[in-house]
């Protein structure tokens, strides 16, 4: 007997146990599916059989919290074994973005922190002028200041 | 209850969670939480923990051993993840 195996269904208690070798999933992969079904069903894990680590199977008890037919608790054990596979899945997708979802979330954070911003934006200090100042002569019109050198030349 | 979870036994309440994946601490917390509707003995059997569940409020709207039961998976699974995180 190897992988997921229905070891017992009993409709008229409304209870199925499934069976699966230790070394078949972690045990965080059991532990995620176990949570899914919390809402539909009374579940409790043991293990049973082997010493050594790795060895051995675990069983899974899965209770309907409403009475449920033979081919309901087929389901529910085929959807726990899927889980499993599911769980398993989305365990070594993040195991292998690890470093990407970090570096992701790391600018993100840093972005809403707002630490990407230039340090010249931040500086609030008030610099003493208003905007009708005008130090370097910039708005003064052109003809001004032509008119003033051409009266200065002409004395 | 609960011969569901067919590690309990029916005539004296002994749910029997086995240590490699039940937190001794998550058991407590479960106890903690279902402390209103029946009384919690925790003791090592082996490779389990032995919780002798008595005194159940007839009241109790529902299965107190088998949401007792889920509440520790819960916890333990809870536990795990932060302590890894």
């Amino acid at each position: 007997m190897s992988q997921t195996h229905i070891d017992q269904r009993d409709p008229e208690k409304s209870t199925i146990s499934i069976s699966l070798d230790v070394g078949l999933y972690p045990i965080e992969v059991l532990y995620g599916a176990a949570y899914i079904f919390i809402d539909r069903c009374f579940v409790l894990l043991d293990r049973e059989g082997g010493e050594g680590k790795g060895a051995g199977r675990f069983v899974v008890r899965l209770r309907g919290k409403s009475p449920l037919t033979t081919v309901q608790l087929d389901d529910l054990a085929g959807e726990f074994a899927n889980e499993l596979l599911s769980q398993a899945l989305r365990r070594k997708i993040v195991k292998q973005n690890q470093k990407i979802i970090e570096e992701i979330t790391t600018q993100a954070i840093s972005g809403a922190a707002g630490g990407s911003l230039p340090t010249d934006f931040l500086d609030t200090a008030d610099d003493g002028l208003d905007f009708l100042d005008d130090p370097l002569g910039i708005a003064v019109p052109w003809e001004d200041k032509f008119k003033k050198k051409k009266e200065g030349a002409d004395a | 209850m609960s011969d569901a979870l067919s590690t309990a036994d029916q005539a004296g309440n002994v749910v029997r969670l086995h240590r490699t994946l039940y937190m001794q601490q998550a058991i407590r917390d479960a106890a903690e939480t279902f402390a209103d509707f029946a009384s919690f003995a925790i003791a090592r059997d082996g490779e389990y923990y032995a919780v002798t569940i008595a005194d159940i409020d007839a009241d109790a709207d529902g299965d107190v051993v088998a949401e007792f039961c889920n509440f520790a998976l819960y916890n333990t699974a809870s536990r795990k993840r932060s302590k890894k995180a």
